[in-house]
């Protein structure tokens, strides 16, 4: 063969080979042995369906359709429901035990759900410290099986958010894991050699089962056909699931993830959608879009452990200066609410529904005003103080703190625009605001892992704007936020807030069991931080899903958006629509 | 020619060692806490003290890199932080897939290039000459993710020819009936549009080398001499003019062959390409140290052996070259 000949082939055999692929592709896409399956879009997929281990959002949407709790908040209330368990736990406040009933329930493989997993999988968290769900059963001191069906928690101490975080937590398969944790205990180091584990087929006591798994690809779970739900009413909702399986689809980008979407390769994008793609979303008719609210939580936060941000007046003026409204309208278009209260109001029976002074609706120049009396109140002056010449501004300069001293440039810490265009875009604002009364502030994005490491770790900054997207329903949190005991490295105090006030509260608040003696107590908590304003709450974005109406009903709206458990027992197929 | 390829590997040997001790630094260096990930809100510090340690963390850093040098030397690279899976596991499952796009990818690019390239040389000035620069360079100038946008966009969406991302369709690999060919047809269908960029993008370098390359050669007497003897213009061009001309592009190919292991992060994430450039920006985004650590040094490596290779390859095409 002549090397023309050769160069000739070379660039035909692959050009033929493609036109090929193409002719031949076309008829595998007519095939309808999927008819029944939903197909989701996400932007990353799965880490690990090993539970221990991969707690990110993406391995728990999967995860979460494999492996049961015993209770699970039904999406009206958002109570929890009996989901594995049979009937509400019993509380014995004498005793501090919680006794919990199981449904008759199966794994994938057809052996009982009992009691033993429920001990056991509450005994390897305690025991090997697993990081994922170790706070949860803090208090927890012993845990039995009664009979085949009965477990029994006992605490230690009592703890208000047990009940509603560690009965939340899956309940994992003893057959399947006591092997692993018994190689795992001979190892020097267990916890990790139980988190390294590598979990080829999951045992499930969910809606679906794995079936396959192509990494970076599509993962594909299908009906379980032993799932306990299957055919009861639960929260008065009838289950299935009544489709044949899911398939997870990687998407590299919400681009292509949206083209899927309005082209019919996925029913639902789980994901939320920015507000750049929705004109085009909702003029396609196939398409609906979905609007949830998100138990979230957009905040600035200052650093009381050192001047200006440590002193009251101060922030009271910077949250004066900052016009919520104004971020909702132009930073996040219009698509989510003002937040006046560290709980999102989502999460109705704990939020604070006061809204304060500074969150009133204001003129810009009433702001100005405003927060200049602020200051002045608390010692600052000005070389010129701000001040209006008809509806013109003239910025304050050579500002002063109480003793004197010219203030020092303040720098707001916020994740890069790559990372979150909204949250950079909000320290620009917060930034201009300030100077516009003088203060001298720069907004500074930088990569979320090193100013994770500045916030938390080495407490070097002024301001810092950051946000939580999926915060859990029961306040718990709120005591960790600021307990004056976790201001330490790597603590959850990250402004270093110190009141003894609120740390009896938050302390009396985590012993009271009873939620509606619990309920006031939240709620104190929450008026005292937003006087004090160690994080001032900013924004809960609007969850804005997409979803295909043409193949797939009875999607289930709830907080968090529609990617829920009680969405997969209750979609129903709709009759005779193939995919496109 | 033993003698240089020995002194070549000793040097590559003492460069990995300086790559795997610059890598070690660096990821220790870079901001970020491995496992704040990991830690719930309300975990004590000394559960998350005994987290560290588990994973190793808490040890000094000499006695880290003690270590991590001692892994290395054994082929051990660790555990991901995030996947929980040996490292060379998750690249084991992503190279192949990155190899197969970009390699391709490569070598139409090179093809095209080199057939082009000498087309425009041998048409020096004309119209032809003209349309192939300045399409090259139009072409290679192109932001990347913009065309693969736009590509994606006309033929995947609009048109519908192709599919809009991905490397193979779950339709076809979990249906029952779907035979191993089918399969095989769609992987290749999967790889148009992903090719398709990388053509646009890169044929155009090996276009301008192959062009200037050849421009050079043609002034050689030995041209002369060939058409003094009176040989066929196409026989000169193809037969004595080409194959001088080629050994820059040898270069640039054989290099590009090389880094293509490192995948193209751009490229991979907009067409959701599951390669190593994807996981290589996710393990450097989250800490992911043995990861990122692996997945730098096999691009290292094989960058380095390709120069090995690229440089004994041009004593071999051209005789005047002596080790």
């Amino acid at each position: 063969m002549t090397r023309a000949r050769f160069f000739r082939l070379a660039i035909l055999l692959p050009l033929l080979f493609v036109t090929l692929a193409w002719v031949w592709s076309g008829p595998a896409a007519a095939s309808d042995w999927d008819r029944e399956v939903l197909r989701i879009g996400v932007l990353e997929e799965p880490k690990s369906l090993n539970p221990w281990l991969a707690g990110d959002s993406w391995s728990s949407h999967v995860q979460a359709l494999l492996y049961q709790p015993l209770y699970l908040r039904e999406p009206t209330e958002l109570k929890p429901a009996p989901w594995l368990a049979e009937e509400p736990p019993v509380f014995d406040p004498q005793a501090l035990t919680y006794t919990v009933r199981l449904r008759p329930a199966r794994w994938s493989d057809g052996s009982p759900v009992t009691a033993e997993d429920a001990v056991f999988t509450a005994e390897l968290i305690k025991n090997l410290k697993v990081p994922r769900f170790v706070s949860l059963f803090a208090a927890l001191k012993q845990v039995e099986a009664l009979d085949q069906l009965t477990v029994r928690y006992k605490l230690s101490r009592p703890d208000a958010s047990f009940a509603a975080r560690a009965l939340g937590a899956p309940v994992l398969s003893r057959a399947q894991w006591q092997p692993v944790l018994e190689q795992s205990l001979t190892t020097q180091r267990p916890l990790a050699s139980l988190l390294q584990y590598r979990l080829e087929a999951p045992l499930s006591n969910g809606p679906f089962v794995l079936s396959e798994w192509r990494k970076g690809v599509y993962l594909y779970l299908k009906r379980n056909p032993h799932f306990f739900g299957q055919g009861l009413t639960i929260a008065g909702r009838k289950l299935g699931p009544e489709i044949s399986g899911v398939v997870f689809k990687v998407y590299g980008t919400s681009d292509a993830a949206v083209l899927a979407l309005r082209k019919g390769s996925i029913d639902y994008y789980w994901n939320n959608i920015q507000p750049g793609y929705l004109r085009d979303l909702k003029a396609d008719p196939e398409v609906r879009l979905v609007q949830s609210q998100k138990s979230a939580l957009y905040f600035l936060g200052f650093n009381l452990r050192q001047p200006p941000a440590g002193e009251a007046a101060f922030r009271r003026a910077v949250a004066m200066l900052i016009d919520k409204q104004f971020v909702i309208k132009r930073v996040l278009q219009g698509s989510g609410e003002v937040m006046s209260s560290l709980l999102p109001a989502g999460n109705r029976f704990y939020h604070l529904d006061q809204t304060p002074d500074y969150d009133q609706p204001l003129t810009r120049r009433q702001r100005i005003d405003q927060a200049v009396e602020i200051l002045a109140a608390a010692g600052y002056s000005w070389d010129q103080r701000p001040s209006w010449e008809g509806d013109r501004l003239r910025p304050g300069r050579g500002i002063k703190d109480p003793e004197g001293k010219p203030l020092r440039e303040l720098g707001i810490l916020t994740p890069p625009a790559d990372y979150d265009p909204q949250r950079a875009m909000v320290g620009v604002m917060v930034q201009e605001w300030l100077v516009q009364v003088g203060i001298p502030a720069y907004a500074r994005p930088m990569a979320f892992g090193a100013l994770l490491e500045r916030v938390k770790n080495q407490h070097e900054f002024d301001m810092f704007v950051l946000g939580y997207g999926n915060l859990p329903l029961d306040p718990g949190w709120l005591g960790s936020f600021f307990l004056g005991e976790n201001d330490r490295p790597r603590g959850w105090n990250m402004s270093g807030y110190h009141n003894a006030e609120f740390d009896a509260l938050a302390r009396q608040a985590g012993r009271a069991m009873d939620p509606n003696e619990r309920r006031p107590l939240v709620l104190e908590m929450q008026r005292i931080l937003m006087k004090d304003t160690p994080f001032l709450p900013l924004y809960n974005p609007t969850l804005t899903e997409g979803l295909r109406q043409d193949r797939f009903a009875g999607w289930v709206e709830m907080v968090g958006g529609v990617g829920n458990l009680w969405t997969f027992c209750q979609l129903t197929p709709r009759a005779g629509r193939a995919r496109p | 020619m033993t003698r240089y390829v020995i002194n070549r590997l000793v040097q590559i040997v003492i460069i990995l060692f300086m790559i795997l001790t610059i890598l070690f630094v660096l990821f220790r260096l870079a901001p970020g806490d491995p496992v704040a990930r990991m830690v719930d809100p309300n975990m004590t510090p000394e559960d998350a003290a005994r987290l560290v340690a588990q994973l190793g963390l808490d040890l000094p850093i000499w006695r880290q890199y003690l270590a991590y040098l001692g892994n290395c030397l054994t082929g051990n690279f660790g555990h991901s932080f995030h996947y929980g899976l040996p490292v060379m596991e998750i690249i084991g499952q992503r190279l192949p897939n990155t190899i197969l796009l970009f390699s391709t990818g490569v070598l139409l690019s090179a093809m095209a290039g080199i057939a082009w390239g000498k087309l425009a040389a041998w048409n020096k000035g004309k119209a032809t000459d003209l349309w192939l620069t300045v399409a090259s360079l139009i072409t290679h100038t192109l932001f990347l993710p913009w065309l693969a946008l736009l590509l994606i966009w006309v033929f995947g969406y609009k048109l519908d020819w192709f599919p809009i991302n991905g490397m193979i369709s779950d339709e076809v690999w979990l249906d029952p009936d779907s035979g191993a060919l089918l399969k095989i047809w769609d992987v290749a269908y999967h790889m148009i549009l992903p090719l398709g960029t990388l053509f646009i993008m890169h044929f155009g370098a090996y276009l301008l080398v192959m062009r200037s390359s050849m421009l050079e050669t043609l002034k050689e007497d030995y041209i002369v001499t060939a058409r003094a003897k009176g040989l066929t213009e196409k026989a000169i061009r193809n037969h004595h003019a080409a194959p001088n001309a080629w050994l820059p592009v040898v270069t640039s190919v054989g290099l590009s062959l090389a880094f293509s292991i490192n995948g193209g992060a751009l490229t991979e994430t907009v067409f959701s390409w599951p390669g190593i450039g994807r996981e290589l920006v996710f393990a450097v985004s989250q800490n992911d140290y043995p990861l990122a650590q692996a997945s730098f040094l096999l691009v290292a490596s094989v960058v380095l052996f390709s120069n090995l290779v690229v440089d004994v390859l041009y004593a071999y095409l051209d005789p005047r070259i002596r080790y």
